[in-house]
């Protein structure tokens, strides 16, 4: 499994991508920066990659990360592990990925609940259909409302564990 | 205070007519044309290519067959300065879908794939995706045997869909500026003392139709650039001009 024809981003899409349009209009974000990771096929090297991109996140001191693939199947191992690479590090992250019926997360943990599903297929199937279930601009806004929100929840969790 | 780090603005001309000519031309008035006698010359430089051809889709000529979708290409050049900064000159209301498939009517493609009628087989007006009425160049390669399976063979596609578009780039450096239709600034800011995010993108990086190429010379481009699997799929920093200026060719 990897990339079929309605999730994959063509270059076009990376052109005038609705994600970074909504997350760099944002007045209340300070975007620093899209970090671009790939997807080795080694299983070590999937882990790998993941955690050096938490790294370079945490480095920049981020207060959070939004992560988004076209990819499903194998590529959510890369995925998965970079979420929980991020938790690790105190880091809130939300994301969007293709889910639907038939690419459910292939591995799980625990810090996957702010992922979105962007599936718009009837049947939540690959259609083959160019673009169908690819990002826009509503997916684009609800995760970044969602990392709002997760990041909020954890100043709250940081402030009342203060000393008193 | 915010600080503004660069500027970047991207100058779009919109393209209304599109026909067979005695050239390979496009005019800052929106006038383009296409001839394949240079597709011949083009085809000189790739040995696993055995044959390309480029046709004109109107947006009412969408009832017909097209091989596999391989990519969807905006046509930008560079006129001042690198990507992320500077002046870059697009078009509007045309783009180039490279479509592939072998000898043996082998499609090229990883996983699904997209051939069929031209007008079930898209989701139109999605971001990567052409508008209803914008005009289609497919450009269309028959790879040698297997040949669409294999890193080599997709990338020598590319290539040479990227050669056939830098005629149109070259003539569009030309274009006067204040002929555009559309004007578009966009500035990196930082916003001090408010929430810092990055965005992670995760993208495509195990071999053939399954690729990512970055750093090109020109916007969308694949000359000059480097793929993510020759940089070990590490983690790469670019800033948000970069990346809206097209520094991501897809190659999945």
């Amino acid at each position: 499994m990897g990339i079929g024809p309605s999730t994959k981003e063509t270059s076009l899409h990376h052109f005038r991508d609705p994600l970074l349009d909504v997350v760099s209009s944002d007045e209340d974000l300070d975007l620093m920066g899209i970090i671009l990771v790939g997807t080795p096929q080694d299983n070590e090297d999937k882990l790998l990659v993941g955690e050096r991109a938490a790294v370079w996140a945490e480095a920049m001191r981020a207060d959070g990360a939004i992560l988004s693939t076209d990819g499903w199947g194998n590529s959510d191992v890369d995925f998965a592990n970079t979420v929980e690479q991020l938790a690790k590090r105190g880091i809130p992250a939300t994301g969007l990925k293709f889910s639907g019926t038939v690419g459910r997360f292939v591995v799980t943990n625990d810090y996957l609940g702010g992922i979105l599903d962007i599936n718009k297929s009837k049947e939540g199937v690959e259609t083959n259909v160019l673009g169908e279930n690819s990002v826009t601009e509503l997916d684009a806004r609800k995760v970044t409302a969602r990392l709002k929100l997760e990041m909020r929840k954890r100043q709250k969790t940081a402030i009342s564990s203060m000393p008193k | 205070m915010e600080k503004d780090l660069r500027r970047l603005v991207i100058k779009a001309f919109h393209v209304t007519e599109v026909l067979e000519g005695e050239e390979n031309r496009v005019t800052a008035d929106g006038k383009l044309s296409i001839n394949r006698e240079v597709l011949k010359n083009i085809l000189k430089n790739y040995p696993l290519l055995e044959k390309l051809d480029v046709q004109i889709i109107p947006p009412d000529g969408r009832d017909r067959y097209t091989n596999t979708i391989m990519d969807v290409i905006p046509v930008s050049t560079k006129v001042l300065g690198k990507l992320g900064e500077g002046i870059t000159h697009t078009l509007t209301g045309v783009y180039f879908f490279l479509t592939g498939v072998d000898v043996n009517g082998k499609q090229a493609h990883e996983f699904g794939s997209s051939e069929g009628n031209l007008k079930d087989q898209v989701c139109f007006g999605r971001a990567g995706t052409p508008g209803e009425e914008d005009f289609i160049l497919s450009f269309d390669v028959v790879l040698k045997a297997g040949m669409g399976q294999e890193r080599e063979g997709v990338l020598a596609a590319h290539r040479a869909c990227d050669e056939y578009i830098q005629i149109f780039r070259e003539q569009m450096k030309k274009f006067r500026g204040d002929k555009c239709t559309e004007r578009h600034e966009y500035h990196d800011i930082v916003r001090p003392g408010k929430k810092r995010v990055v965005i992670i993108k995760q993208v495509a990086g195990q071999g053939a139709m399954y690729d990512t190429s970055l750093f090109a010379k020109e916007p969308s481009g694949t000359a000059g650039g480097h793929s993510i699997i020759d940089m070990g799929n590490m983690p790469i920093l670019v800033t948000p001009n970069e990346y809206r200026d097209g520094i991501i060719r897809s190659m999945q």
